[in-house]
């Protein structure tokens, strides 16, 4: 028992709040919001390595025993993710005020920007399943403000068809709930999965599962729910694109990964197959999207799609090594999609235009950008010895130990079409003539660069360095493959 | 009782549904109010509707209706307000920035 | 070994430095430092009395992925090569890249590249392997890409990259797979265990995708048509990757497997069936060139495609046969390559129409060209290397083992025959080649620059490998024993022991020889006479089209797959995603039986409640019908007011209240803001999107009602809600369950619903704020 595990949550809430107070004040609030953010990284990072060292943490809020009060659980993997979001957070706050105007900062920015970390902390903390609707709803909230913010045309157009996607399946959350409550009369995540596995999942509570599925897939845009993501995500202003790219779908993906991990886990036949097939189309359809657009904000935000593909695809195939495989996808794409969408933020922005077409010999003005983009591409491809390639390889070798010989192929096949649709944008964008008519922001491009650099180092490090990290990342998948640890955990102290 | 909810809240859901199919930001916005319906209804029915006390305890009584679900239905509908007012601005903005409460009208086209 | 591998990547790091100074010192003396290190390192590895070493580092032990190093005779010959003649290219390579142009990005890909080739040849561990093949494969297109500006350069680059990155990815996918069967990431280990690849249910699927990397990497048919166009790179890299170095990995890699998978008889079909028709149809198509590194691109395939057919064959004589011409290859077309730099150099032209007539101009450079066409095609003289491999090459096709297999059995026979074919047109482009740029009639009118002979530090590099050529030729044995032999045993599986003669007697092997000297020199004489074939073929065949037509089409049918879906229509997104959920989860609900009906646990019905029931029913199918908007939102109020009217029919009086209130703010909500919208219309929809709307929202209805009423009627566990009303007081101090539960057990969730709204609040703030300051400033 430890208060510990709230402080992620708290923090951020109370920035937000601080933030919103100050938001007019903007050298005030940018030099708050870099330093909070700052300092909550540094508390994740102390509860890391004491989870690390110590075990799952258990916070039973208000002092309400599990199952009736809401429990927090720091085990493992929630901190894992909460650590890797404050790491992405730190770099959003930095890169923030070179990209936004100060209008838009005075607007809440940072407040919402706190907010949304602070639902994504939660959601990735609590061990209630009505009270992960309510982060939802938290982190959701953040989003709507931030992807109006500052409401051009396309951002007000697109922000709609957002909201209504969400808002439906928040309403179908509940009511999924309210089904697992019927049935087995807990909302407690421990509770429910050792009830459902009294009764073996049988009867109706299988279709639940899809249900709850359904609307975890439409955060994670899983195919064929992920319509709404490539327009708002490629909208809004780069910073919180990288937020949305890097947190939202992966809660989705968390979710995904929790419930069906934890609870649903008696029908593999069924569900975890149904997973796999959805995983081989969201690739093949992601990367397929990638490829079928000029504008580079566009086709980086497809590419979360293939992405999200591979980690359900670890889900699906439910092996130790498959899930180490998805768990190492999910904190390597969280790092790389943040640094990804501010790159092509940045280079649309120095470039004029997001038309992949109207750009060229861009390397000639800003080498070090080049650079950064070209390893970015390679990162997310999965080329060895970067991050993507733990993952991806953890992946290949869990679904051929399986025999999934079909979507190991297509795996392989949207590698390499992933690789394809970011190397067209390097050489679209970076090689060819030196275009000397292009007046060049040096200024601007010096702002951009540190964050960026700073997530790709913790990319590159996370594969190089796969033995520092890995080790923590296996422990992860085999608490998830004994689902009675977590439970133990939560109801028996 | 909760066969007859069932099918009522089933119901809302299926008008709501049928509004979001529709183009005008205005059904749209109605569709999702009538899913929230929907939804609490769910939530209520789902907790049991057989008697008891309304969950204030009173010396003497044992039998309560269930008090969890009431808690949650709360909770979301609080939730739901927050989301449909943003909905509302948003869709009021979004009209009048585009010049049209069309959805279809508001595709966007970024594919070229 | 782990220095000798890692020395240039390190040294890379300083290259950009070093090239800050490059107007004073060439940063080419110093990469040249680099290769000439290492050389001097694993020469010393040389002799017979040569043993396989291996050293291992460990790097992801918990993956096992180690930097395990294994050299034996086969990854020294390739080291060997590697560290040769990177330090002859360069040596060449100051001479050949001006200081004005940007030397620092050229030499740090070309070490990079150099450290990931010996990676490759070195690695024993396959995930180590494979993570320096992609970097052979990267380094490569940076390369090629290296004068960008131009268009043939990031189109070369990128077709290089897609195709060997391919290949990569699907040898990968066979490495793995060999991996987890085995249970094991080294290859040694792996030729131990090799019953249980071979026995595997998916072992053709292995092998397929291995050869696939093989053949990609080595230039193979259909897949060789990424070398052509990398001859964009600067010559010296052509003459090292993409002849001496980095196409061979596709060799190394097949002849490291061998000991796996040639005991399948499909094995040689496949290796040898793709080899020999690389090796004719490259060698038929280099005549066809006009670009002097046109045909030594297409010669590099075609001898590629010799190689590989020898491995494929896997009797000792080819496997020795096929170790010596990777040596003999190196020399004589690296010095070639070197040589066409040089000419493209000088005269400032590499097509062979312009040129010609050469020899009085630059003689040395016409004496190396002569002595390296004439060992390539293989003529019949004691001193070129190239005639004893090609030799044994004839000898291999005629000593095949027998096989029972029926297509290999007709490979046996045809390929003699074809190994001829395919050395007619060896002969033919070798003579094309020196013929036509240093013989003939001189036009120098024609030429951009005056040719003149190359400085001296330009003619060593080539002039030592020309050497090399003559050396062997005249002395073969003495690399025999301490060198080739351990290659060709570390492949064969066993020693090898054989002896290069010059002279046979008259044997079969010379007289294929002969016949390839007669016919080639009818063809090399006639050829103006024949050029026309090539307009029938391959014409319209061109495996170019393919590729670029599948480039083409992947841009063209993405972007009109994405379209069709991606259509930014909001209905049209909603249809699909509730068709989708729908279909999945009734086909789940029937697949697990999940329906239940029961209603022993149900509440009694009552009148009143029917009544509320009937009139929401009706209101909220009077929100579709209803065409004025204030209507609309009326009707929606008394659906809102129906369900306040339900909670408190259902003892839940906090909730009625609370509904009530947001009921009529929500309300008095739409009312204001839809004021300012235009009236409802009965918008115009065909009644086949009608019916389908009216189908998925029935269905989605009745989806949720049937889960419902299965979810009521499996009520298999106690609520955990009998604690709250026990201890709601006692605990809680509260008498107000409801409320203790919002405030106390879940006060977090209250907590955070209230963060909802204040988010909301302030973002609608913001929406309505930020705008009218917008249009102020408009």
């Amino acid at each position: 028992m430890s208060n510990l595990a709230i402080l992620p949550i708290l923090i951020p809430l109370l920035a937000g709040i601080w933030l919103a107070f100050i938001a007019k004040k903007l050298p005030l609030a940018r030099g708050s919001a870099k330093f909070l953010s700052i300092l909550n990284l540094a508390i994740v990072i102390y509860i890391f390595f004491h989870v690390q060292q110590n075990g799952t943490l258990i916070l039973e809020m208000g002092d309400w025993k599990a199952p009736f009060g809401i429990i927090i659980v720091g085990d493992l993997l929630a901190v894992t993710l909460v650590l890797t979001t404050n790491l992405v957070a730190v770099a959003a706050a930095f890169f923030a005020p070179k990209s936004l105007s100060d209008k838009q900062e005075g607007f809440y920015f940072y407040a919402f920007f706190f907010w949304l970390i602070s639902g994504v902390s939660g959601a990735f903390l609590t061990g209630d399943l009505f009270n992960l609707f309510v982060f939802f709803e938290v982190l959701l909230m953040a989003s709507y403000a931030l992807i109006v913010l500052g409401g051009g045309k396309a951002q007000l157009r697109e922000s709609i068809k957002y909201l209504l996607l969400n808002l439906f399946s928040s309403m179908l959350f509940v009511t999924a709930i309210a089904f697992i409550y019927a049935v087995v009369g807990t909302v407690n995540m421990a509770q429910i999965a050792e009830r459902v596995q009294e009764v073996e999942q049988q009867g109706i509570l299988t279709t639940i599962a899809i249900l709850l599925f359904f609307v975890f897939a439409t955060k994670a845009a899983v195919f064929p729910l992920y319509y709404w993501l490539p327009n708002s995500y490629s909208v809004p202003n780069p910073v919180v694109s990288a937020l949305f790219g890097a947190l939202l779908t992966k809660v989705g993906i968390y979710s995904i990964l929790r419930v069906f991990t934890l609870i649903f886990t008696h029908e593999p036949g069924l569900t975890h197959n149904l997973f796999l097939w959805l995983a081989g189309l969201t690739m093949i359809f992601g990367v397929i999207g990638a490829l079928s657009t000029h504008n580079v904000k566009l086709i980086v935000a497809y590419n979360i799609i293939p992405a999200v593909g591979f980690m359900l695809m670890g889900i699906g195939i439910f092996t130790e090594t498959a899930i180490s495989g998805t768990v190492y996808y999910l904190v390597h794409d969280m790092i790389i999609k943040g640094a990804l969408f501010l790159l092509v933020g940045a280079l649309a922005h120095l470039a004029g235009t997001s038309d992949l077409r109207k750009m060229g010999g861009m390397i000639h003005h800003y080498p070090f950008l080049g650079w950064m983009f070209f390893l970015a591409s390679l990162v997310l491809a999965g080329i060895p010895p970067f991050s993507g390639f733990i993952g991806k390889l953890l992946l290949l070798q869990g679904g051929l130990a399986e025999e999934e010989v079909i979507i190991v192929i297509v795996t392989l096949v949207t590698s390499l079409l992933i690789l394809f649709s970011m190397i067209r944008i390097f050489i679209g964008a970076f090689w060819g003539e030196k275009n000397e008519d292009i007046t060049v922001n040096k200024r601007a491009a010096d702002g951009y660069v540190w964050p960026i650099a700073g997530l790709l180092a913790l990319s590159v490090t996370l594969g190089v360095g796969a033995e520092w990290f890995y080790p923590a990342i296996q422990s992860i998948a085999e608490y998830l493959m004994a689902p009675e640890l977590y439970i133990d955990s939560v109801l028996k102290e | 009782m909760e066969i007859i909810m069932s099918i009522l809240a089933g119901l809302l859901f299926a008008t709501g549904v049928y509004n979001l199919l529709q183009k005008q930001l205005l059904r749209i916005a109605i569709g999702t109010a009538l899913i929230s319906h929907g939804a609490h209804l769910f939530i209520l029915t789902m907790g049991g509707l057989k008697g008891g006390a309304p969950p204030i305890l009173v010396e003497g009584i044992e039998q309560y209706t269930d008090p969890l679900p009431q808690a949650l239905i709360l909770t979301s509908i609080v939730i739901s307000f927050g989301v449909t007012s943003f909905l509302v601005v948003l869709a009021y903005r979004a009209s009048e920035v585009n010049g049209t409460d069309n959805i279809e009208e508001l595709r966007g086209n970024d594919y070229e | 070994m782990l220095f000798a591998v890692l020395l240039p990547f390190l040294a890379s790091i300083f290259i950009p430095f070093l090239a800050k100074w490059k107007d004073r010192i060439h940063t080419g003396i110093f990469v040249t430092l680099v290769p000439l290190v290492i050389f001097i390192y694993f020469i010393q590895f040389l002799g017979t009395g040569f043993q396989p070493e291996a050293r291992s580092y460990s790097w992801i032990p918990s993956l096992d992925m180690n930097m395990n190093f294994y050299l034996d005779g086969l990854s020294l010959l390739f080291v060997l090569l590697i560290s040769g003649i990177g330090t002859l290219v360069a040596f060449y390579s100051i001479y050949y890249l001006h200081k004005s142009e940007q030397l620092g990005n050229f030499y740090v890909y070309f070490l990079i590249f150099m450290g990931s080739m010996l990676g490759v040849v070195l690695s024993d561990n396959v995930f180590v392997l494979y993570s320096f093949w992609e970097f052979t494969s990267l380094s490569s297109f940076l390369l090629i890409g290296y004068w960008n500006h131009r268009r043939g350069s990031r189109y070369g680059a990128l077709k290089s990259m897609l195709i060997t990155v391919f290949g990569g990815l699907s040898m990968l996918g066979a490495l793995v797979f060999m991996s987890v069967i085995t249970n094991t990431t080294s290859i040694q280990q792996m030729i131990t265990e090799k019953s249980i690849i071979l026995n595997h249910e998916f072992f053709p699927l292995i092998m397929g995708l291995l050869l696939l990397g093989a053949f990609t990497k080595s230039a193979q048919f259909p897949f060789h048509i990424w070398l052509p166009d990398a001859m964009e790179a600067p010559t010296p890299v052509s003459a090292y990757l993409h002849s001496a170095t980095m196409v061979k990995a596709g060799i190394y890699l097949v002849a490291r497997n061998i000991p796996i998978f040639a005991e399948s008889e499909w094995f040689f079909v496949i290796v040898s069936g793709f080899g020999i028709i690389t090796l004719m149809w490259a060698s038929y198509m280099a005549v066809r060139q006009t670009d002097l590194k046109g045909i030594l691109a297409f010669s590099t395939i075609s001898q590629l495609g010799m190689i590989m057919a020898m491995l494929g064959f896997g009797t000792k004589v080819a496997i020795f046969a096929a170790v010596f011409h990777i040596l003999n290859h190196a020399t004589f077309k690296g010095s070639l390559f070197m040589v066409a730099g040089i000419v493209d150099h000088e005269t400032g032209s590499r097509d062979i129409r312009k040129l010609g007539g050469l020899m009085t101009f630059m003689p040395i450079t016409a004496t190396l060209a002569l002595i390296a066409t004439f060992s390539m095609a293989g003529f019949p003289l004691p001193f070129l290397n190239g005639f004893y491999s090609k030799e044994m090459f004839f000898d291999a096709t005629l000593d095949l083992e027998s096989t029972s297999n029926a297509v290999a059995g007709f490979m046996q026979q045809a390929l003699p025959y074809l190994a001829v074919f395919g050395s007619i047109f060896t002969f033919v482009y070798s003579m094309y080649f020196f013929f036509g740029t240093f013989r003939g009639k001189a036009q120098i009118s024609e030429l951009p620059k005056k040719p003149h002979e190359a400085p001296i530090g330009m003619l060593i590099s080539p002039a030592v490998l020309v050497a090399g050529v003559i050396i062997i030729g005249l002395f073969p044995e003495l690399i025999n024993k301490p060198f080739i032999s351990h290659a060709a045993a570390s492949i064969y599986g066993g020693e090898i022991d054989k002896h290069i003669y010059f002279w046979h007697g008259i044997n079969l092997p010379l007289i294929m020889s002969i016949a390839v000297l007669a016919f080639g020199t009818i063809l090399v004489l006639t050829r103006t006479k024949w050029e026309a074939v090539y307009r029938f073929i391959p014409g319209p065949l061109s495996m170019n089209k393919v590729y670029d037509g599948s480039v083409k089409r992947a841009e063209t049918y993405s972007a009109r797959i994405t379209k069709t879906y991606m259509n930014g229509s909001l209905g049209r997104y909603f249809r699909l995603i509730l068709g989708a959920i729908l279909i999945i989860t009734f086909g789940f609900m029937a697949a697990t039986a999940g329906f239940e009906f029961n209603m022993a646990d149900s509440a009694e019905i009552t009148v009143a409640e029917i009544l509320v029931a009937i009139m929401m029913a009706v209101a909220a199918v009077g929100t579709i019908l209803a065409n004025n908007r204030v209507a609309a939102i009326i009707i929606l109020g008394v659906v809102g007011y129906g369900l306040a009217i339900l909670f408190v029919i259902y003892r839940a009086p906090d909730l009625a209240l609370t509904q009530l209130i947001v009921e009529t703010v929500t309300v008095a909500l739409f009312l204001m803001v839809f004021n300012h919208l235009p009236q409802l219309k009965m918008r115009k929809q065909g009644w086949s999107t009608k019916a389908l709307n009216l189908t998925i929202s029935i269905g989605f209805g009745a989806l949720m009602t049937l889960v419902a009423i299965s979810a009521h009627s499996s009520n298999w566990f106690d609520s955990i809600s009998s604690y709250f009303v026990e201890n709601s007081y006692k605990l809680g101090g509260g008498d107000n369950i409801v409320n203790v539960i919002l405030v106390d057990m879940r006060g977090l969730d209250t907590l955070f619903e209230i963060a909802v709204l204040g988010i909301a609040a302030l973002g609608i703030y913001g929406m309505v704020k930020l705008r009218s300051n917008k249009e102020e400033d408009a």
